[in-house]
């Protein structure tokens, strides 16, 4: 109790110190417009048509990329982690590619798809199916194998094996690699509307960042990252619900 | 003889409020083997910490060799653990080196006396290999040889074996009394093994379950050098029988 | 079957001969698909401009690495050494990393313009959570039992900070240096794409804005051989000078694909 209470006054301490340092002109107010203005700018914008289409289709990205990539990298993450020669082949593969920004294949999906919501979710949708990938394989390779011969010796049916030892085992990893796969395709998309779109909150915040129109910018900021904890700490929620066996 | 280790009245409490270790009184004389068993929790592992000056006890007093230890003293008293804690990023050799070269030891002495030691645990030719090229009875030795590199009269050991297969264990405890029988040293051993407890010691220290007293002391008079065939005999089953019964007893 | 590193090779050689042939009979049209050689034709010509490009890009994650490793491996080992602040920070920590941190770009471009200011910042601030979170967790394990050894051996405080925590410490800070180096690149170059006045990721979008695919796919290919030299450089290094480690835990493949969000 007494670390939340803590935490909580770190973070008392930083809103603190958002309002007053620029009310105060210690920090320039035009840089860091203060807490309270941004706060308004919030509640203001959130009322605007324009804000609420940008998000609209910021989400709609969102979630039509997830669609694609969750099922497309966990099947080949399955793949993966079950076929051992495969894995042989391409997880050293997947090392380097993990070092490189796959932004970088922005530019690809512009010159193929122009710019345009297909090409948004098809550039979030590629950078996130790497990681439900690297996730599914991990999460396969997590059921140990003790388990399976315990219920192989019982005469298990593949598909029991499956029901009743795979997915129950799995479900709490499965639901971190949905969390974790969502800071990426959340990531993915805004990096592609931020890079070349006009539409969607990215666009938005990387307009009101060139027009200095901090309040505005500030005001998305605080969106969008409240948006991602909330989401984040829902879904641990869950995974934590499911893994009260877990060591 | 005199008495190498003397403890009176010795008493602990973890934290204020959990009782650890009540009234242990003992005397271990020079040159002797003393194992202690006991079972889990007992605080026979804190005991040997405080013998070692790693820890203090909250109440009455040890002395090693005449004098208090406060503070760790590896040149009067050696300390080997359960878990050999070889650097890894040492070789074996630098690894039994380690507590000469805390005190600025010469390096050609270093070498010298660390390659003894290496020949003592019979590891000869293996000191440029790193611990992870070492099986578990080898890394033990290891540890060993660097506890008994500064010739400490007295040699502490925790379990030592514990994390060994059996047919290890029991090379490593004739290992162990070879050694000790060319350096007459003073040795305090812990072990959950009642075999090995009968099979090394002199005498045997039973302590009770938390809150560790002794409640036993058992003269162990089989003749040494000690064999593999006296396991068989009748009188190592009595003894053995012996501690078992008291480790059993319900307090 | 063959070899899995001879089907990797193969693989990637098939991927070359591809990229050249496939544009050149006419497969995909060459302004989605350039061939290799017109973009390494290219890229041999503006050799000088890429040069320069390449240094601006250099540079700022040279610093952004300062930041984010000096940093990140100080505060990872702060964190991960004492058990009030991992508990205290840690939970924190872990929560703002769902936060995409690309959405405070715009912020340091304002505040900072469009040159290397921000692009230091932005990258030194992406990459110096993950090496907090890598280095602290390396640190934990170390084995306690360690120091146990080194005090009943008599070593000092400072024998036993200077003989045992720096020592058995290096694996953790090699991997941080590794991660931080990584996602130094990985930020500088995201954030050279977005709005820039200079830099490798300022060339790929400057050409794809007027088109030019062979210059962008120039860019492109210069960005993969740095990173991919980084990486195969930051190995070496490790193995060489953390060989006691090769013995220890391999890096976790999945591990490495959640560092980096981008």
């Amino acid at each position: 109790m007494k670390v939340v209470a803590v935490r909580l006054a770190l973070l008392a301490l930083v809103l603190a110190a958002w309002q007053l340092l620029p009310s105060r002109g210690i920090v320039n107010p035009l840089l860091l417009p203060p807490l309270g203005e941004v706060l308004q700018m919030l509640g203001d914008l959130l009322q605007r048509a324009q804000v609420r289409e940008a998000l609209a289709v910021s989400c709609a990205e969102v979630l039509v990329a997830f669609v694609i990539a969750v099922p497309l990298g966990a099947a080949l993450g399955v793949l993966i982690a079950e076929n051992d020669y495969l894995g042989q082949v391409f997880k050293p593969a997947l090392f380097v590619v993990f070092a490189i920004p796959k932004s970088i294949f922005l530019p690809l999906f512009i010159l193929v798809l122009g710019v345009s919501f297909q090409q948004k979710v098809a550039y979030a949708a590629f950078t996130t199916t790497f990681v439900v990938l690297m996730s599914a394989a991990a999460a396969v390779e997590s059921v140990k194998q003790d388990y399976l011969l315990v219920a192989r010796s019982y005469g298990a049916t593949q598909l029991q094996l499956v029901t009743r030892v795979y997915v129950p085992s799995m479900l709490p990893l499965l639901l971190e690699t949905l969390r974790i796969s969502m800071i990426f395709n959340f990531t993915g998309v805004l990096i592609a509307e931020m890079y070349a779109s006009r539409t969607g909150i990215g666009h938005l915040i990387a307009s009101w960042g060139e027009n200095f129109q901090m309040k505005q910018l500030f005001a998305g900021v605080i969106l969008l990252a409240a948006a991602a904890i909330l989401f984040n700490e829902a879904l641990r929620w869950m995974e934590h619900r499911v893994s009260t066996w877990r060591a | 003889m005199s008495a190498a280790i003397e403890v009176e009245g010795l008493s602990h409490v973890y934290g204020g409020t959990v009782p650890a270790l009540e009234d242990i009184s003992l005397r271990v004389p020079a040159g002797r083997f003393t194992v202690i068993v006991g079972p889990s929790g007992c605080g026979k592992t804190s005991l040997l910490m405080m013998l070692a000056g790693l820890r203090t006890q909250t109440r009455g007093s040890i002395t090693c060799l005449g004098r208090p230890i406060p503070q760790p003293d590896p040149e009067r008293v050696g300390v080997i653990f359960q878990e050999a804690s070889l650097y890894p990023w040492l070789t074996a050799l630098e690894n039994i080196e380690f507590p000469l070269s805390l005190r600025g030891t010469p390096k050609d002495e270093m070498r010298r006396r660390a390659e003894a030691m290496l020949e003592l645990v019979g590891l000869t030719g293996f000191g440029a290999r790193y611990p992870h090229e070492l099986s578990g009875g080898m890394k033990q030795r290891v540890s060993i040889a660097r506890g008994l590199v500064q010739d400490p009269p007295l040699l502490l050991m925790d379990e030592p074996f514990a994390a060994l297969d059996e047919q290890t264990r029991m090379t490593m405890g004739h290992e162990l009394l070879r050694i000790w029988s060319t350096t007459s040293k003073t040795v305090v051993f812990i072990t959950h093994s009642l075999t090995e407890a009968v099979y090394l010691a002199d005498e045997v220290l039973v302590m009770s379950a938390r809150p560790g007293r002794i409640i036993d002391r058992i003269a162990i008079d089989l003749p040494r050098p000690r064999t593999y065939e006296m396991m068989a005999t009748e009188e190592f089953g009595r003894l053995r029988d012996r501690i078992w019964r008291q480790i059993r007893k319900p307090d | 079957m063959p070899a899995p590193a001879t089907v990797r090779r193969a693989l990637l050689v098939g991927l070359l001969v591809l990229w050249e042939l496939v544009p050149r009979l006419g497969l995909i049209p060459e302004l989605f698909l350039p061939s290799m050689s017109k973009t390494l034709t290219v890229l041999w010509h503006d050799a000088r401009i890429y040069g320069h490009a390449l240094l601006v890009t250099l540079m700022e994650v040279a610093l952004a690495m300062l930041i984010a490793c000096g940093g990140g491996i100080l505060a990872g080992a702060a964190v991960g050494g004492f058990a009030r602040l991992r508990n205290l920070l840690l939970p924190v920590v872990s929560s703002l990393y769902a936060v995409p941190i690309v959405i405070l770009y715009p912020v340091f471009t304002a505040w900072f313009g469009v040159g290397s200011e921000s692009k230091v910042a932005f990258a030194g601030i992406y990459a110096f959570f993950p090496v907090l979170l890598s280095t602290a967790a390396g640190i934990q394990t170390i084995d306690p039992q360690f120091l146990v050894a080194a005090r009943s051996m008599g070593a000092s405080l400072r024998q036993q900070i200077v003989r045992v925590v720096i020592p058995a410490s290096l694996p953790t800070v090699f991997a941080g240096l590794r991660l931080g180096g990584a996602l130094a690149i990985i930020g500088v170059v995201v954030s050279e794409m977005l709005t820039a006045a200079a830099g490798i990721g300022y060339l790929v979008t400057l050409n794809r804005t007027i088109l030019d695919s062979p210059r962008v796919f120039a860019a492109i290919l210069m960005i993969l051989l740095l990173s991919i030299a980084y990486y195969v450089l930051s190995r070496a290094l490790e193995r060489r000078f953390v060989v006691w480690q090769s013995a220890g835990k391999p890096l976790q493949l999945a591990q490495a694909s959640t560092q980096s969000t981008v």
